[in-house]
C-alpha cells in the first residue's frame, strides 16, 4: 500500500505543465458554457419552467452521452503518452516497485483527475446558475438548486464510468499508438448515439454514464452495477496483462 | 563473501524463430567495470533488460548478489541502477523535478536528487525544463536517475550513443570514476571496442546471441595473435613457399604478406626459408593486432562456425 501511495506521488508530480490536467477544468467548463449559452440565448423558451432542473439535465447529458467518453479517451491516452514519448515505462518498471503499484497508480490518477472534473462540472452548474439569475432574472434562478439531485447524478455518471475509464487505461498502457487509443474513443461514442435507442443499448459501455440518469430504474441501476462491476474486472485483467508483458 | 556481484546462468531468450541470446553465462565480479562488447543486434539489449527483469529469459537465470532475480526482484532493484538506451525522461519538467519524480517512487531522501546532480554535474541545470537540454546533458541526467537510489550495480545500455565526442569525453570520465569513488560495480555495453577498452576492466563479447569471450583486458589482449608482416619481390611465389612449410599466410594489399608467427625465432625461420628459395625480402616486421582485429577475427570465426 505504501509503494502505491509512493506511484500516486510520483504519478502528480508528472502532471505538472500537462495538457492533460488543463482539461480536467477546460472539459466541464465547456458542457457548461454550452448550457450556459442555450439558456441565456432562450431564456423567454424557458422561463416558468423549473430552470435548475434544465439546466442540471442539460448539462449531465451532454457530459454523459459526448464529452465525457472521449474526455476519458482523452485523459488516459495523455497520461500513458508521457511514458511512451518518453520511453519510461523500462525505467518505470526496473524499479524496485511492484509492476501492479505502476498500472494501479496510473488508473488512480485518472479516476481522481476525472472525479476532480465531475466536481467542477457540479461546481460551475451552480456558478452557471447564479451568474444567470443575475442576468436572466426572468428565469427564476434565484431560488436555491437541488445540491443533493445535483451531487447524486454527478456520482452516477461518475461511478457508470469506471468501465470506461478502466478500459482506456489499458488501452493506452498497452499500445503506443495515441491514434489507436483515440480512435477507440471516437468510435465507441459514434456508435453510442446509434445505441442509445436499441434495447442491446443497456449493455453498451459507452451509454452507460448516461444511463446512469435514465428515466428508467431497471436501466439505471444496470449502468450502475456494469459500470463498477466491469470497471474492476477490467481493471484487473488490464494490470495482469500489462504487468506480465516485455517491457519495449 | 561474495565477490561475484552480477551472474547470468544459461540465459536464453528467443524473438518468434530467432534467437536473440543464446546460453549466456556471465560472471561480473563485485567492483570492476564489464564491458559488454558487441555490434548491433548481438542480443547486448536484450540481455540487459532480462538482468533488470523487463523482459523474461526462456531458460536460465538472472543472478544478482547471489539472490535469483525471479524471485527477489524488488529487493535486487533496490541495489541497481539503470540506463537502458535512450533515458526515460520527461521533457516537460525541469531535470530536478524529473529525479524527483523517481524519487517519491523510491523513497529516498531528497538529499540523494543534489548528490546525482552533483556527480553529474547538471546542479546548474537542474531546474531547467528538459526539453532545453542538449543531448549530452539528457544522457548526464539519465546517469543520474541511474545512479539516484545509490545502487551497488550500475547497468549502462550503450551510454555514448549518439553523443558527440565532447559528450562521449564527459560521460566516460564520469562512468570511470564511479567505482573507485562510490565502489559501483559498472556492467557496460558498447558496440564500441575502443570504449570498453578505455573504461572496462573486464570485457564480455557477445555476437549473434553467444558468448565468444569472457575475461580481463589483460586476457582479451593475451587472446591476440602476433603476426609477421613482410614485403618479397614475389608476393605468390613466397606465400606457396610458405604455406608448403605448414605456415599460415594471409596476403595483403600492396603485395604484402602476413603470416601467423611468434617471436623473434619464427622471424629469424621464415627470413631464412624465404631466402634460401632466393626470394628478395625487403622488410620483416612483427605486429600486434589492434583489439578492433581481434574482435572482427572472433566475430568472423563465429559466423564462419568457428569456436573462439
Amino acid at each position: 500500500m505504501k509503494q502505491l501511495f509512493a506511484a500516486l506521488s510520483s504519478e502528480s508530480l508528472k502532471l505538472k505543465r500537462t495538457l492533460a490536467l488543463w482539461m480536467v477544468f477546460i472539459a466541464p467548463f465547456i458542457v457548461i458554457l454550452l448550457q450556459f449559452f442555450i439558456l441565456f440565448d432562450r431564456a423567454k423558451f424557458f422561463a416558468g419552467r423549473d430552470v435548475w432542473e434544465v439546466l442540471m439535465y442539460g448539462v449531465t447529458s451532454i457530459w454523459a452521452i459526448f464529452m465525457l467518453p472521449l474526455f476519458i479517451t482523452l485523459e488516459t491516452a495523455l497520461l500513458s503518452g508521457l511514458e511512451h514519448s518518453g520511453q519510461s515505462w523500462k525505467h518505470l518498471f526496473a524499479q524496485p516497485i511492484p509492476r501492479w503499484s505502476v498500472y494501479a497508480a496510473k488508473l488512480l490518477t485518472v479516476m481522481g483527475m476525472i472525479l476532480v472534473s465531475t466536481l467542477v462540472l457540479v461546481l460551475g452548474e451552480i456558478g452557471a446558475g447564479k451568474l444567470l439569475s443575475v442576468l436572466r432574472p426572468e428565469l427564476r434562478f434565484h431560488e436555491s438548486p437541488n445540491l443533493t439531485m445535483m451531487a447524486r447524478m454527478a456520482t452516477m455518471v461518475y461511478l457508470a464510468s469506471w468501465i470506461l475509464l478502466a478500459f482506456h487505461t489499458w488501452v493506452s498502457m498497452r499500445w503506443k499508438s495515441f491514434a489507436l487509443a483515440a480512435g477507440v474513443g471516437v468510435a465507441g461514442t459514434f456508435f453510442a448515439v446509434f445505441a442509445s435507442g436499441a434495447r442491446i443499448g443497456k449493455f453498451y459501455p459507452w451509454l452507460f454514464p448516461v444511463n446512469a440518469v435514465s428515466t428508467s430504474p431497471e436501466r439505471m441501476k444496470l449502468a450502475i452495477l456494469l459500470g463498477i462491476i466491469g470497471g474492476a474486472i477490467i481493471a484487473v485483467a488490464g494490470c495482469w496483462n500489462v504487468v506480465r508483458r516485455d517491457v519495449e | 563473501m561474495n565477490h561475484t556481484a552480477l551472474e547470468t546462468v544459461g540465459l536464453t531468450r528467443s524473438f518468434g524463430g530467432l534467437i536473440a541470446v543464446n546460453n549466456i553465462h556471465l560472471n561480473v565480479e563485485a567492483g570492476s567495470v564489464f564491458g559488454f562488447l558487441g555490434p548491433n543486434g548481438a542480443g547486448k539489449t536484450t540481455t540487459i533488460r532480462m538482468m533488470l527483469g523487463l523482459i523474461k529469459p526462456d531458460r536460465g537465470r538472472v543472478m544478482l548478489f547471489g539472490e535469483d532475480l525471479s524471485s527477489h526482484r524488488i529487493s535486487i532493484l533496490g541495489q541497481v541502477g539503470a540506463l537502458v538506451e535512450t533515458p526515460s525522461l520527461y521533457n516537460h519538467l525541469t531535470g530536478f523535478e524529473n529525479l524527483e519524480v523517481t524519487r517519491r517512487l523510491l523513497g529516498c531522501s531528497k538529499e540523494n536528487i543534489t548528490n546525482a546532480l552533483g556527480i553529474v554535474k547538471l546542479t546548474d541545470a537542474a531546474h531547467r525544463l528538459v526539453r532545453e537540454y542538449s543531448l549530452g546533458m539528457r544522457q548526464r541526467l539519465g546517469l543520474a536517475l541511474a545512479l539516484l537510489n545509490r545502487p551497488e550495480i550500475l547497468i549502462l545500455d550503450e551510454p555514448t550513443n549518439g553523443l558527440d565526442p565532447a559528450g562521449i569525453r564527459e560521460m566516460r570520465a564520469l562512468i570511470k570514476q564511479l567505482p573507485g569513488q562510490s565502489g559501483i560495480t559498472v556492467f557496460l555495453s558498447s558496440h564500441l571496442l575502443s570504449e570498453v577498452e578505455q573504461m572496462a576492466s573486464h570485457v564480455g563479447i557477445i555476437h549473434q546471441g553467444r558468448m565468444l569471450f569472457q575475461g580481463s583486458l589483460a586476457e582479451l589482449h593475451a587472446h591476440q595473435h602476433e603476426r609477421l608482416v613482410l614485403g618479397v619481390d614475389r608476393p605468390s611465389v613466397a606465400a606457396e613457399v610458405l604455406t608448403k612449410q605448414g605456415w599460415h599466410v594471409h596476403q595483403e594489399e600492396n603485395n604484402r604478406l602476413a603470416v601467423d608467427a611468434h617471436g623473434q625465432k619464427d622471424a629469424a625461420s621464415v627470413n631464412a626459408l624465404l631466402v634460401r628459395e632466393g626470394l628478395e625480402v625487403y622488410y620483416l616486421s612483427q605486429q600486434q593486432p589492434t583489439l578492433e582485429e581481434t574482435f572482427f577475427k572472433m566475430t568472423d570465426e563465429s559466423v564462419a562456425g568457428g569456436k573462439p
